[in-house]
């Protein structure tokens, strides 16, 4: 129960029955709580909802040139559902998800247990060397890794020099992995840091207790400290699908690098709504196109969750 | 109860959205928008590639005391349009005076966001400009922008690399002799030009079938005709960039504008471009290593003797319509584009569109400092010569479409197949036109595809 | 009424009880594992007092340091470079003059010494914003794990649903609302913004969760303290180590922020350093513009530099920070 129940209502929100104050004032509303959360939903509500409202106001309409502004209901959704535009930059950044997101999770909690395991040395080294990505802007890190793909004078390129070798990284069946190296290069540390602060709560007297008992690290490993990754590995998976989905900067960059039409204007879902937003002129059919890919995102994320947490009810 | 929150988010935006749809639909009456003439706080969007805005600004200020111009930088062209756009749809927050790349130009003028110049006597100043920049700014036989830089499209090469290959640039007078070069070159190992098929060539591109004198699209009033590989200049223009791909007589993997790009350029990779008469500062700051090497000419010709140019960039300076001193901003227009303000401008390297400057002794003077540093980056050429020669030529009548930020976005995302030699350059071409097509009937046009 | 004081009364002392109990089973504990550390210690198990260290594994996590630190030494090594070094010569050596000085100097004088002013203007909003976004994030995780308030359940689905609609699309109402309000192109549209931190308020939430036991506000609205008081005098010093890590989330993403700027500012001496930045690189691909390349990536060195500094000083808070965040009941 312990361990993965707390992390498993993490995601939800921490958990309400085992907690005194949710006894104290069953039957009352406390009204309490706001004078503390008012301040963050006033500028949330400000920030996030009444755009999101206006977005979904204006999907309801078209605008154009010739004609002006007119209600169109469904319409803007129902072109979408036939648009394979949009349906391939979706089916895009899904597969991106399905590899990188893994790939990238796998390593952060291998970092994350080589870390915690006390064998490194120079443990802080590696730990800010790992985070330390995380603070480069997209923008820089876009335009260093242009540098190292480059076939002609970047680092690629000199390689494919001495090995004799002919790879080409933005290569379009290659490309979508070369954005996704950048990801993963950018957000490894971030997810590392979740993963490592939640395998160092972990009492060390249980691993005493364990290897007094006669357990091998390995044992250790497979069921104190996976059980343990497991909760906030809930958490990261929630925020890495949503942040996939939305990739927008890396390809939008690397756009201007890349020959032929590799990247296209709607390459992932958030260029195809900016595109039509801002050269387009379609500012409505992107926010029907936004609002369709929050609720894909939700619905994803959602379902990703509850089979995680299916698997530790076992 | 717990309903409450959702509640009070439900009434604030409603609140809200209110309030934003009353303000889409205030200030349409420019009219009454002319302001004082004499007394205005102007601002101004615009880029500044010559770093010099500060200082003509001032020298404005202190011919109108009345007038202050606070001039924001927006970086670039796409994202000043970008910017013009959003604040025309919040109603507020919009400049006074902006700059625009002149294909974008129509597009605003078609959804109202600009005022015509005319009200303010701008159509009798048609004289004074080079045909090609103020030709682009019309709409309905109105000026909407005037002309603040130029990009009379020229013939760039490297005299280095060309002599290596055995080919006088000098020579090189029709798109024939091009052809000829070309093979030469890429038997030396390098490639006379780069062509992907990017965004980053569609100004290129629009400027080479301009002067083919090919009308690829027509636009008429709510009409708009497409007619893509069947118009004859189409035709023409690409019957030769088939053959330049088929020959691989033209490096196709290297984007205009990308790093690779500029390392080409320096390294002798790429021996020429057809390129806006503004490229000298952009080689001269990316290509270093070629200094001395580098020459300017006329741009090849379809047929021989012919003496045809077309246009490559620029960009032009527009009143816009919630403007509330447009009388004002549009002294500062005249100012920075006709009136003294042009030649400061011209002076720190912009390259002009004013015929009086073009024609002038001063542009063409070998002994100024800018003169005389581009001059030297291109082994003693008096650059400006040839430039304002090119400037001077007739143009075709070119006509933007309406959403040209559109097309130019888009041009890639089609046209590039052909470079990767997927399809033959008519198919893309063909593509291309079925997604403008589709584009003009979202936006309430009528097409028709040829 | 009488019924109701008097369950009231002994729900208290069954308070008080419990607290008793649970303050010896904190003893008991802290007894035990050290007992067991000693133990351990002598049976040469690896803990904290006697890490038992393997090269193997370090070199493995050495390769992978290597793959995170190396475009660094790219950006190291170019902002030694002039502009015509970098365009020539290779990314990975250095060029043919030692420039990285002339850079700075040209970084902070270049258009009038602009990059100073994004700079401080950087400074401002991760103060303003992060700052206010960490206090926000406090305040509501504080709310959600210690109050039952009406809707509190529903915060969670709806911050989810809402962070998954494209910001992308979002720029545009936003600078609408934010427009109508006439707050474009000031400060306020950069700070506002970055006051919510959705990752924050829930790392602050299990935080509070965590750290702050519910006896000790009962015990201090009983002495009758205000919850404010409350918040301030009892739990806030008990959260400094979740603050600090919120704070450093906010911080850089704040600094790191860009797309919303980009649109909301269009008055250069508001620029964040991102924005700055990526002006002067578009300025190579603009039409007559000078390319800047050396600057653009010394400038991007420098704005790293802070950042690094933050870590470091904060990475001995990140551990314990971070930890409530996971831990066990």
């Amino acid at each position: 129960m312990s361990a993965s129940s707390a992390t498993t209502a993490g995601v939800t929100g921490p958990d309400v029955r085992h907690s005194a104050t949710a006894r104290v004032n069953k039957h009352k509303a406390d009204w309490r709580g706001w004078k503390f959360m008012w301040p963050f939903a006033l500028v949330f509500i400000f920030v996030f909802i009444i755009p999101i409202c206006y977005a979904i106001y204006i999907s309801f309409f078209k605008k154009q040139m010739i004609g002006g502004t007119k209600f169109v209901g469904f319409e803007n959704y129902a072109r979408l559902l036939g648009d394979t535009q949009f349906w391939s930059s979706v089916g895009r950044v899904a597969l991106f998800t399905c590899v990188q997101v893994p790939i990238m999770l796998f390593l952060a909690a291998m970092m994350a247990l080589a870390l915690d395991s006390m064998k490194l040395h120079g443990t802080k080294f590696f730990r800010i060397s790992t985070f330390l990505p995380y603070a480069v802007p997209a923008v820089v890190s876009t335009l260093i890794w242009g540098f190292v793909y480059g076939a002609k004078y970047g680092l690629v390129g000199s390689l494919n020099d001495v090995l004799g070798t002919n790879l080409d990284l933005f290569a379009p069946n290659i490309l979508l992995a070369s954005i996704g190296n950048i990801v993963t290069w950018e957000f490894t540390g971030y997810n590392m840091l979740i993963f490592y602060s939640s395998l160092s709560t972990i009492p060390h007297s249980l691993y005493e207790a364990a290897s007094i008992d006669g357990a091998s690290e390995w044992q250790i490993v497979k069921s104190i400290k996976l059980p343990e990754l497991k909760g906030s590995l809930a958490i990261t998976v929630i925020f890495s699908i949503i942040g996939s989905f939305q990739l927008f900067n890396e390809p939008s960059i690397l756009q201007n690098m890349v020959p032929g039409n590799a990247i296209t204007t709607y390459y992932t879902p958030n260029m195809y709504a900016y595109n039509l937003s801002f050269s387009g002129n379609q500012s409505n059919y992107a926010a029907a196109l936004a609002i369709t890919m929050a609720v894909i995102t939700m619905a994803i994320a959602y379902a990703v969750q509850l089979n995680s947490m299916k698997e530790q009810m076992k | 109860m717990r309903n409450i929150k959702r509640i009070v988010a439900a009434t604030a935006a409603v609140a809200t959205l209110v309030g934003l749809a009353a303000c889409g639909s205030s200030s349409n009456d420019s009219s009454a928008n002319k302001g004082d003439a004499d007394k205005a706080e102007l601002v101004f969007w615009g880029w500044d590639s010559g770093n010099s805005m500060k200082q003509i600004i001032a020298n404005f200020e202190k011919a109108n005391p009345g007038i202050t111009v606070k001039f924001n930088n927006t970086g670039t062209a796409e994202k000043t349009s970008t910017a013009l756009s959003n604040a025309i749809a919040a109603g507020n927050g919009a400049p006074d005076v902006v700059m625009l790349e002149d294909p974008t130009v129509t597009q605003f003028a078609v959804t109202d966001g600009l005022v015509d110049l005319s009200e303010f006597g701008a159509d009798k100043l048609a004289d004074d400009f080079a045909a090609g920049p103020w030709n682009k700014l019309q709409y309905n036989n109105k000026p909407y922008a005037l002309p603040i830089d130029s990009g009379p499209e020229m013939f760039f090469y490297n005299k280095a690399v060309f002599d290596k290959a055995g080919v006088d640039g000098e020579s090189i007078k029709t798109w024939d002799d091009y052809y000829e070069a070309a093979k030469k070159i890429r038997a030396t190992g390098s490639y006379i030009t780069n062509l992907a098929g990017t965004s980053g060539d569609y100004q290129p591109f629009t400027a080479q079938i301009w002067q083919a004198g090919a009308q690829p699209w027509k636009v008429d009033g709510e009409k708009i005709t497409i007619n893509m590989t069947k118009d004859a200049g189409m035709q023409r223009y690409i019957k030769f960039v088939q053959k330049l791909i088929d020959e691989d007589l033209v490096d196709t993997k290297t984007p205009n504008w990308s790093d690779d790009w500029n390392r080409e350029l320096n390294d002798g990779t790429i021996a020429s471009l057809t390129i806006g008469a503004w490229m000298p500062i952009n080689l001269m700051t990316g290509a270093p290593d070629q200094a001395g090497n580098w020459r300017v000419a006329q741009l090849p010709q379809w047929e021989e003797g012919q003496q045809v140019s077309a246009e490559d960039g620029g960009s032009a300076l527009a009143v816009v319509k919630l403007s509330k001193n447009q009388a004002a901003a549009y002294k500062f227009v005249e100012y920075m584009t006709h009136g003294d303000g042009a030649q400061e401008m011209a002076d720190t390297g912009t390259f002009p569109s004013l015929k009086k400057i073009l024609q002038s002794d001063s542009f063409t003077d070998p002994t100024t400092e800018g003169n005389k540093k581009t001059n030297d980056y291109f082994g003693g050429q008096n650059v400006n010569e040839v430039l304002a020669e090119a400037a001077q030529r007739p143009t075709e009548k070119f006509q933007y479409l309406p959403y040209n930020p559109y097309a130019q976005s888009t041009y890639g995302d089609e046209v590039s197949k052909a470079y990767t030699k997927e399809i033959t350059l008519e198919q893309a071409l063909t593509n291309y036109g079925k997604k403008l097509a589709e584009q003009g009937e979202q936006q309430g046009y009528t097409v028709t595809v040829k | 009424m009488s019924a109701a004081t008097t369950s009231a009364q002994s729900l208290r002392e069954q308070e008080r009880a419990a607290r008793r109990a649970e303050k010896e089973r904190q003893k008991r504990i802290a007894r035990d594992e050290a007992a067991e550390r000693r133990r351990a210690e002598k049976a040469g198990f690896a803990n904290v007092n006697n890490p038992r260290r393997s090269v193997a594994l370090t070199f493995l996590c050495a390769i992978f340091a290597v793959y995170c630190l190396f475009p660094f030494v790219y950006l190291m090594i170019n902002a030694t470079k002039t502009q015509a070094d970098f365009t020539s010569t290779f990314g990975l050596g250095f060029g043919r003059t030692f420039a990285l000085w002339d850079n700075i100097v040209t970084v902070f004088t270049y258009q009038d010494g602009i990059f100073g002013r994004w700079f401080i203007n950087t400074i401002l909003y991760v103060v303003v914003g992060a700052g206010g976004a960490t206090l926000l994030a406090i305040m509501g995780g504080y709310a959600l794990a210690k109050f039952r308030f009406p809707g509190r359940k529903l915060v969670f689905a709806i911050i989810i649903g809402a962070i998954s609609v494209p910001g992308i699309a979002l720029a545009v109402p936003q600078f609408l609302l934010f427009a109508k309000l006439g707050l474009t192109n000031t400060p306020w549209a950069m700070i506002i913004p970055s006051l919510v931190s959705t990752f924050g308020l829930y790392l602050m939430w299990i935080f509070s969760e965590q750290a702050v036991p519910t006896e000790l506000l009962e015990a201090a609205r009983v002495d009758g303290a205000s919850e404010w008081r409350t918040f301030w005098t009892i739990s806030l010093p008990l959260l400094a180590p979740g603050i600090v890590t919120t704070a450093l989330f906010s911080i850089v993403a704040t600094w790191n922020n860009y797309f919303l700027p980009l649109i909301m500012l269009k008055d250069a001496n508001w620029y964040p350093l991102t924005i700055g930045l990526n002006q002067w690189k578009d300025q190579a691909s603009t039409a007559g513009g000078q390319a800047i390349q050396n600057l653009v990536i010394t400038g991007s060195l420098i704005t790293i530099i802070p950042l690094i500094i933050a870590f470091l000083c904060l990475q001995k808070y990140w551990q314990s920070g971070l930890a409530a965040g996971a831990v066990k009941e």
